[in-house]
């Protein structure tokens, strides 16, 4: 049989497949609907990650100048003057603190001391998430320059907020600190600055040297607005498709078989290969436009960055060759369309949890990452996330491609061998 | 007899323990119209999926055209249409949409004129662009017929392509089907209506798996040695039930008021009831001879059969 004849052949089953899609308008409603929907919904649901407005009870029971300075701090009041003047690099110190200030105020929303103020703090009483005081003697400890611990309470059963509630005070604390060393520098009689312009400029180096605080010069690689999105997104969108591709195609051999054309079909002389590349062939051009719709929702709407268009073109396009693939080896496999979707069902559930869509896979444990590794979804998260956050080429997303190809060719082969098998 | 066209040797398909067909052994000459009758679950459709190459048998074989039905399956696929049991089209394509598909899958050429052909032989026209799911019962089958002769084959198998449809549509078919054959195209045709089974050229019977009888609806017939006896009996109903009862009846049927009798040797019967009526609550009201039908055959088979089985219990009833 010629080429061009087994052309025609695909082409007429694929013609059928797409009348089945779009006469079908409530799951073409859907489809064309739901994956851009849902890409929105989720978006924002993990979007707002960072740690804001934390009730936090205040009390200070030192009372001092200094720990009136510090709570000021926490407040959000600039009181950090010394740090930017005594800086080499003003510009960069007075973003920073502002950047803090604004940290401090969006973290924390405050609230009086209520109840007893030693003993055990009871948040969840008192309608809190975190309590901070400042114990009584911190200011005169601070200015003798021996450390006086200060008292944080925090709420751990919520596992996100409370390491970033630590870090901000921590970052609060040390800066405080830093401000406290320039003023006394500042401050210092006129007598030491005359007695230090008589040391060697060596020494007088090594001496300022130690006062100045050394800061770290923090970069983040990768992703350096911290966006969670940015993240996530690729992630669910690959989830969603695999969703669809896979529960759309899942039925289209089952239905055929419930119905009773499959018989019809398999009198004629289409070959087995004919039928699998007809049917995935109109699926494939519709997810496509799926994937590609869904992407370009998160570029408009949540500003991600889209770079190398053209491989992770071809990720995306491995990818649900492989998922649709994997739903017509279900199909094939099922004897109704109702066992599709179950089986479908009990295939996505894994998918979904362990395909390290949202949660970074290196999290899970080795036994089980060898399962992830089983999923088309795992391989175009990361290969897409590769391209998209890391910027890496070909070659170091070579192997999931690779994996997301052979997978495509192994369930569609075994499609088409249980098509064959299937009829008694 | 014409050049055998499907040929069947011990052909056998066993579903665990259960033999679905039991050594059938036939032959089919081209140009015939061959009407395969039997019960529900007998094995006809196990059958013809078999020769469509759709199931495998587990044991025997069967040829067409010299072709290995499952060997050769994927080479003899475009020499056959298949009209199967239930409405098998895609509901949601038209009519003409479904002509093309078939005419694509068969790989046919020039698919426009072959579809505008089809629609018009079976007098689709008015509905060529009405979605399959919508047509009525008679058109359905109509239409799944066109499809299974969009490639106009040597041969058609159809699986009770009149099954629940309305005598007026049935009419239609089988004419639709005698001008097939005028083609000289094969009808390989399951029924379990017995009038049609006097329309085709070539009968077979076939009762849990196994073929009991093959011939021409006349061979048929005159297999079953004469008249049938026909008796006037008031009241009917209760008659039939209490005729069955007695010795020596194989069966009865009520037929336009009629009580039809099978029996082993009707003539005794006659002397017997004209010597002594054993019915009192019946009256005897007379009898006569007529020519059998195919339901008479049919009926013959699948009552002789169920004597057999009874017999067997009493004689194994005895030995124990």
């Amino acid at each position: 049989m010629s080429f061009t004849g087994s052309l025609k052949a695909v082409l007429t089953i694929a013609y059928k497949e797409f009348v089945h899609v779009w006469r079908d308008r409530r799951v073409l409603l859907l489809i064309l609907v739901l994956p851009p929907f849902f890409t929105l919904v989720f978006g924002h649901a993990f979007e707002g990650t960072a740690v804001r407005d934390v009730v936090t009870m205040f009390h200070d029971a030192d009372g001092s100048a200094e720990s009136q300075k510090f709570a000021d701090l926490l407040h959000g009041k600039d009181v950090l003057g010394a740090l930017v003047e005594g800086s080499d690099n003003p510009e960069k110190v007075r973003k920073d603190i502002n950047d803090l200030l604004q940290n401090l105020r969006d973290t924390f929303a405050w609230k009086p001391w209520t109840g007893d103020q030693k003993g055990p703090v009871n948040l969840i009483e008192n309608g809190a998430d975190a309590a901070v005081v400042i114990p009584k003697g911190w200011g005169q400890a601070l200015l003798e320059g021996k450390p006086m611990a200060m008292r944080a309470v925090l709420d751990g059963s919520d596992t996100n907020t409370a390491p970033s509630v630590q870090a901000v005070l921590q970052q609060a604390l040390g800066v405080f600190q830093l401000n406290e060393r320039y003023e006394l520098i500042k401050n210092l009689p006129g007598e030491v600055v005359d007695l230090g312009e008589q040391l060697t400029p060596a020494t007088q180096h090594e001496f300022s040297s130690s006062l100045t605080p050394w800061e770290f010069d923090t970069e983040i690689l990768y992703n350096p607005k911290l966006l969670f999105v940015d993240y996530v997104v690729p992630g669910m969108v690959g989830l969603i498709l695999q969703l669809v591709t896979v529960t759309l195609i899942a039925s289209t051999i089952t239905r055929e078989r419930e119905v009773g054309t499959l018989s019809q079909l398999l009198v004629t002389p289409l070959r087995q290969s004919e039928i699998v590349i007809g049917k995935v062939l109109p699926y494939l051009f519709i997810s496509m436009f799926l994937i590609a719709g869904t992407i370009a929702i998160g570029h408009l709407h949540f500003g991600i960055k889209i770079h190398e268009p053209l491989l992770l073109s071809v990720v995306c396009f491995l990818f649900l060759l492989c998922s649709l693939g994997l739903g017509l080896l279900i199909s094939a496999f099922s004897k109704t369309q109702t066992q599709a979707i179950q089986f479908s069902v009990f295939l996505l559930l894994p998918i979904i949890l362990l395909s390290g869509a949202f949660a970074p896979l290196s999290q899970l444990p080795i036994s089980i990452r060898v399962f992830s590794e089983l999923f088309p979804l795992t391989h175009f998260c990361r290969a897409f996330r590769s391209v998209n956050m890391y910027r890496a080429d070909f070659g170091f997303i070579s192997t999931d491609l690779l994996a997301l190809a052979a997978g495509a060719v192994i369930t569609c082969i075994g499609a088409a061998f249980l098509l064959r098998t299937a009829e008694d | 007899m014409p050049k055998p066209l499907i040929v069947l040797n011990d052909l056998s398909k066993k579903f665990g323990h259960t033999a679905a067909v039991d050594k059938i052994s036939m032959s089919i000459g081209e140009g015939e119209v061959f009407g395969f009758l039997g019960a529900n679950g007998a094995g006809k459709t196990t059958t013809i999926r078999m020769l469509c190459g759709l199931a495998k048998p587990t044991g025997g074989s069967a040829s067409i055209d010299g072709l290995d039905v499952w060997r050769d399956r994927f080479r003899i696929r475009s020499k056959f249409g298949y009209v199967s049991q239930r409405f098998s089209l895609y509901g949601d394509l038209t009519v003409r949409e479904n002509l093309r598909f078939f005419a694509g899958a068969y790989r046919q050429n020039h698919v426009n004129d072959r579809v505008a052909r089809m629609v018009k032989e079976m007098d689709l026209e008015p509905y060529r662009d009405t979605r399959a799911g919508k047509l009525s019962g008679g058109y359905k089958q109509l239409l799944s017929m066109a499809c299974a002769l969009i490639h106009e084959p040597a041969l058609l198998f159809l699986d009770e392509p009149t099954a629940g449809l309305d005598p007026v549509h049935r009419q239609t078919i089988w004419d639709f089907l005698y001008q097939v054959t005028q083609s000289g195209t094969t009808i390989f045709v399951t029924t379990h209506y017995m009038d049609e089974a006097e329309r085709c050229t070539d009968v077979g019977f076939v009762q849990h798996g196994r073929l009991v009888a093959k011939g021409s609806p006349r061979e048929l017939k005159q297999g079953l040695g004469g008249d049938m006896l026909e008796v006037h009996v008031e009241p009917p109903m209760p008659a039939v039930l209490e005729l069955r009862k007695f010795p020596g009846v194989a069966g009865v049927d009520l037929r336009s008021g009629r009580l039809r009798v099978h029996a082993a040797d009707p003539h005794g019967l006659v002397e017997q009831w004209h010597r002594s009526w054993p019915f009192p609550g019946l009256k005897w009201l007379g009898y006569s001879w007529v020519e059998p039908d195919m339901e008479d055959v049919f009926n013959a088979y699948a009552q002789g059969h169920h004597l057999q089985n009874q017999n067997q219990g009493q004689v194994e009833a005895a030995v124990k």
